[in-house]
């Protein structure tokens, strides 16, 4: 710990405003405050109803937030998880199947070791076989909501346990649903896992250059199953929440899921290639994703009109990711190198 | 098989110090993972004859046919976008629903001529958002693709409210739908017809050879010279133009057509082509192949449905399928490389 300015790594600036300015390019949320910022201004003006009806904006950015925080950890290391929309349906099947059989609890645990069982074969096909994340999950979504089918016997499951499932949708602590509560110590354990603790620091490097990773000691395959497993569990804990707040479980639910949650991470500033990204980031996209949400839907815009919104937010985070502006004006450059050389002969 | 193994000897024969490259005895796994398909089709085949009641009639096996044209027709398509390497088109969902859409809902206002007019247009729009995300902006085909079918899908449910379009009972497209050319639907004539069109265009053209490099080696084709994004944009549009005709095929079937009218087209289509034995890992593949897959799949599902499988199981194994084939895919590969 020697104060070598020869091994400074990053910027050397100095002063106030160097520092800060070095601070702003290493953050990856920048994307994700301007869109927040411009819904936010957006929604003060037009419908206010979304800040004093906060309880109903917090319950949807929950909604749309938890399966994107658990993505957040596959993403950062570069991988993808498409499984989590099926995932959800499958967990929340078990959850009330089970439940109505014998009681809650084991229903729960039981929707959780499905959900680990699910991410477990996935992370066997990403990490072992070295099969695409995406076509792996990809075959994974299909296989896991025809489960749900065969498992919901082809109809939505009924919660028999109606009393619980009616307690769990009203305000806990203040105004804070379970739903919401349970989004936010979620949020927190992964931002700290992914922050402080070195297995969680390790997802950055294994998604930064997986061979240095490998290379510098880092147990890579290990970090794969670790990451899988937390967003198959997250995508458990949503579809299990899903099922009781609902109190019937349906096979096909999860699929706008997937939009939402995809949209939140990218907007959220997380790189599709690995290596940089953060939760936070993820938080403020379901955020601004959850107030727009919100907001068209009290101004009673049609549900296709909100698809098209947030497919539209989709595609532009996705276009403005700092590596496609480079990768576009890159092209654009030596277009341009081209037509000045042929107009200088 | 007797005239592979006489070339290897002969290759041998010519050079043995290249033992590696004439290796005279393949690996299983690289044989399953290139040739598979034509065993398990055959064993599919015959398994289904023998045992499933049902199975070996004219009636269903046109039937068979006349169902899989509109996947196959996409799958035939999408195989050029797996081919350069960018995984798939999530968004034949949308663009074959919109194909059917107009053609129904134009033609009945204006007439068939402005339909696929319109249709075409579409087709391009789509064709040039993919493209021109995918292969300028360097953005996940995956995502884009899924972003501009929710565009796409909410589009369309917006401007057709969402309800069934009828066609009249004896108009053009009801006649195409039914009619047939001697014992073949017209659907099933369209399937071939693509496949014969895009196997020229992939093989035979310049352009069909800059898709396969490009999926080979997409920055060796760069430094040579090549506008990568073009490419790109062209495989974006042979998809586009493969999905509304499967569109109109399907929309000609019944004489209606309504949005959600293509769901699961995307992965059905998928499965087609990696069980056709076409690498996601780009630059190996062809339209043949995809033909053979999406053979493969309809007789297995068509096999699923006669012996009484729910749709959940289905679903089930087509997922497995997918799965199983790139598996095949990613450990033939490894073999390979040693």
């Amino acid at each position: 710990m020697t104060n070598q300015t020869v091994i400074k790594v990053g910027s050397t600036a100095t002063g106030f405003w160097g520092k800060s300015r070095t601070l702003l390019a290493r953050r990856t949320e920048g994307r994700a405050v301007v869109l927040f910022a411009i819904i936010a201004t957006f929604v003060t003006v037009s419908q206010p109803l979304v800040f004093t009806a906060y309880q109903v904006t917090l319950g949807r950015i929950a909604l749309i937030g938890l399966v994107a925080l658990g993505l957040t950890a596959v993403i950062l290391m570069g991988e993808l998880d498409l499984s989590v929309a099926s995932t959800l349906a499958v967990s929340g099947v078990i959850a009330v199947t089970v439940a109505n059989q014998t009681n809650m609890a084991i229903g729960v645990l039981a929707a959780l070791a499905a959900g680990v069982v699910v991410s477990l074969i996935n992370a066997f096909f990403v990490a072992i076989v070295g099969i695409n994340s995406f076509i792996a999950t990809l075959g994974m979504l299909f296989a896991l909501r025809g489960m749900a089918f065969v498992i919901a016997d082809e109809a939505p499951v009924k919660l028999q346990n109606t009393d619980l499932g009616i307690a769990f949708g009203q305000p806990l602590l203040g105004p804070l649903t379970p739903r919401i509560m349970i989004f936010f110590l979620i949020f927190i354990a992964i931002q700290i896992f992914v922050s402080r603790v070195k297995a969680g620091r390790e997802f950055l490097a294994v998604g930064g250059n997986r061979q240095a990773a490998y290379d510098a000691g880092i147990p890579v395959k290990r970090r794969i199953f670790t990451g899988f497993i937390i967003s198959g569990v997250v995508a458990s804990i949503a579809g299990i929440i899903n099922a009781v707040e609902r109190t019937s479980a349906d096979p096909t639910s999860g699929s706008t899921v997937l939009l939402a949650s995809f949209a939140a991470a990218i907007i959220g500033g997380n790189y599709l290639k690995g290596g940089k990204g953060s939760i936070i980031g993820t938080l403020i996209g379901a955020a601004s994703l959850g107030m727009l949400q919100v907001a068209l839907t009290i101004s009673g815009v049609q549900i296709p009109i909100q698809e098209i919104f947030i497919g539209g937010i989709l595609l532009i985070a996705v276009i403005t990711d700092p590596s496609s502006l480079r990768a576009v004006w890159g092209s654009l450059s030596t277009t341009f190198q081209g037509i000045k050389n042929s107009l200088a002969k | 098989m007797a005239k592979e193994t006489f070339t290897e000897a002969m290759a041998v024969a010519k050079d043995p110090q290249d033992s590696k490259a004439t290796k005279p005895k393949t690996s299983f796994i690289g044989f399953i993972a290139d040739k598979g398909i034509f065993v398990f089709t055959g064993i599919l085949v015959l398994t289904a004859v023998l045992f499933v009641d049902g199975f070996a009639s004219l009636q269903n096996v046109t039937d068979v046919f006349h169902r899989a044209a509109p996947i196959g027709i996409v799958a035939l398509g999408m195989t050029f976008v797996v081919i350069t390497g960018n995984y798939l088109d999530l968004s034949v969902v949308a663009q074959a629903a919109a194909a059917g859409v107009i053609l129904i809902a134009v033609s009945n206002a204006y007439n068939l001529i402005i339909a696929f007019a319109v249709a075409f247009v579409v087709a391009i729009i789509f064709a040039l958002a993919n493209g021109i995300a995918v292969g300028y902006f360097k953005a996940n085909a995956v995502i884009v693709t899924l972003a501009t079918t929710y565009i796409g899908l909410g589009l369309l449910r917006l401007l057709s409210g969402g309800s069934q379009v009828f066609g009249p009972a004896d108009g053009p497209i009801a006649t195409f739908g039914t009619s047939k050319l001697g014992p073949f639907p017209y659907s099933a004539v369209v399937l071939v017809a693509v496949t014969l069109i895009l196997t020229f265009v992939l093989t035979r053209t310049n352009f069909g050879f800059l898709i396969r490099s490009f999926g080979v080696n997409s920055s060796a084709t760069r430094l040579a010279g090549t506008n990568t994004g073009l490419i790109v944009i062209g495989a974006f549009m042979v998809t586009s133009m493969a999905a509304m005709f499967a569109g109109f095929v399907l929309a000609a079937f019944s004489n209606t057509a309504v949005s959600n009218m293509a769901t699961g087209f995307d992965f059905q289509a998928l499965a087609a082509i990696i069980v056709g034995g076409t690498s996601v890992f780009g630059g190996k593949g062809s339209v043949p192949r995809t033909l053979l897959g999406v053979v493969f799949v309809s007789i297995l599902s068509n096999v699923l449905v006669l012996v009484q499988v729910s749709y959940g199981f289905q679903q089930v194994a087509i997922g497995s399928l997918i799965v199983l084939a790139v598996t095949v895919d990613a450990l033939g590969r490894r073999v390979s490389k040693k």
